[in-house]
């Protein structure tokens, strides 16, 4: 009956005025997940740049003597930059069965938070951190210009942000 | 989001620097010292800026929108801290209109929008005295 009903297929179509190729002329839906979108590809990447910046400021906090004043300068920065972190994760949506994000499986507790005994953590310089800032900003406008509007702004309004912070560095 | 097109968001621009400029002068009137020359430089680029809107709406076709005659204050200026505090906040709305324009298919549009973005966020910074995460956007 199956057989049946298969074969007489084309035959129904052909009266109905299609052709079997006419009826669907996509992607192949048994040839696995589509792949990532321009936008899902982008979001990855400046996600991965952000994770970088908090792992710097990280760094720079855990590197400096308990005496030093540049901690009280840089948490609230390191505070907006987890807070970007967070708003860009919220609208990155992948298919299921695509291949992890770099940023998934990155470890967002920055050096020296992991709770184990290691080597002392780097000295991270106020230029370095003004530096990343800058960089950041630029390339958020950079990738601004091929995204979609809500997407574009939301990164135009962290590259401010982070030209903000160059300027707070003494930038 | 549909992407916006360029006349309209360039106007929003347009009218917040005229705001801008009228609101400057109410903050530069009770600023000195330093504070009163960069209200001065502020006041000065927002005029620049405004002349630069006006010409590119002109060039698209269109009439730039005029500055209104009077602008209400969000709160009343009456002493430095709160002229800053204005300055501040008529930062925010040029941070908010430029924005808008980011949001527009033209790439070079989009870019000039960013970089704007920027400049009136690092200048609301100065006068409010912190950062913002999300200079521009509503939470």
């Amino acid at each position: 009956m199956l057989l049946a009903s298969a074969a007489a297929l084309p035959l129904l179509l052909a009266t109905a005025g299609c052709r079997s190729w006419d009826v669907y002329t996509g992607a192949d839906p048994l040839a696995g997940p589509p792949p990532l979108g321009h936008d899902v590809l982008t979001l990855q990447a400046v996600i991965a740049a952000e994770e970088h910046l908090i792992d710097l400021y990280r760094t720079a906090i855990d590197g400096d003597p308990r005496t030093s004043a540049r901690p009280r300068l840089l948490r609230p920065l390191l505070a907006q930059h987890e807070q970007h972190l967070a708003r860009l994760r919220a609208r990155l949506v992948e298919p299921p069965g695509t291949r992890t994000s770099p940023s998934a499986a990155h470890p967002t507790a920055g050096a020296g938070g992991s709770g184990s005994p290691g080597p002392a953590p780097a000295r991270i310089s106020t230029a370095r951190l003004r530096a990343a800032e800058r960089a950041s900003a630029a390339g958020l406008v950079q990738r601004l210009a091929t995204v979609e509007p809500a997407l574009a702004q939301l990164f135009a309004s962290i590259a401010a942000s982070d030209a903000t912070h160059a300027t707070a560095l003494g930038g | 989001m549909m992407a916006i097109t360029a006349v309209p968001a360039l106007q929003a621009a347009l009218a917040a620097e005229h705001a801008a400029i009228y609101g400057y002068g109410v903050a530069g009137a009770h600023l000195t010292g330093s504070s009163l020359t960069g209200a001065g430089q502020d006041w000065t680029g927002h005029q620049e800026a405004r002349d630069t809107l006006a010409a590119m709406i002109s060039g698209l076709g269109a009439a730039p929108v005029t500055a209104q005659a009077f602008y209400r204050l969000p709160f009343r200026v009456h002493d430095a801290a709160t002229a800053m505090a204005l300055a501040a906040y008529l930062e925010d709305g040029v941070t908010r209109a430029y924005l808008g324009l980011v949001a527009v298919s033209d790439q070079r549009l989009r870019h000039f929008g960013a970089l704007a973005v920027q400049s009136a966020a690092q200048r609301a910074a100065f006068w409010r005295g912190s950062t913002q995460a999300f200079p521009g956007l509503a939470l």
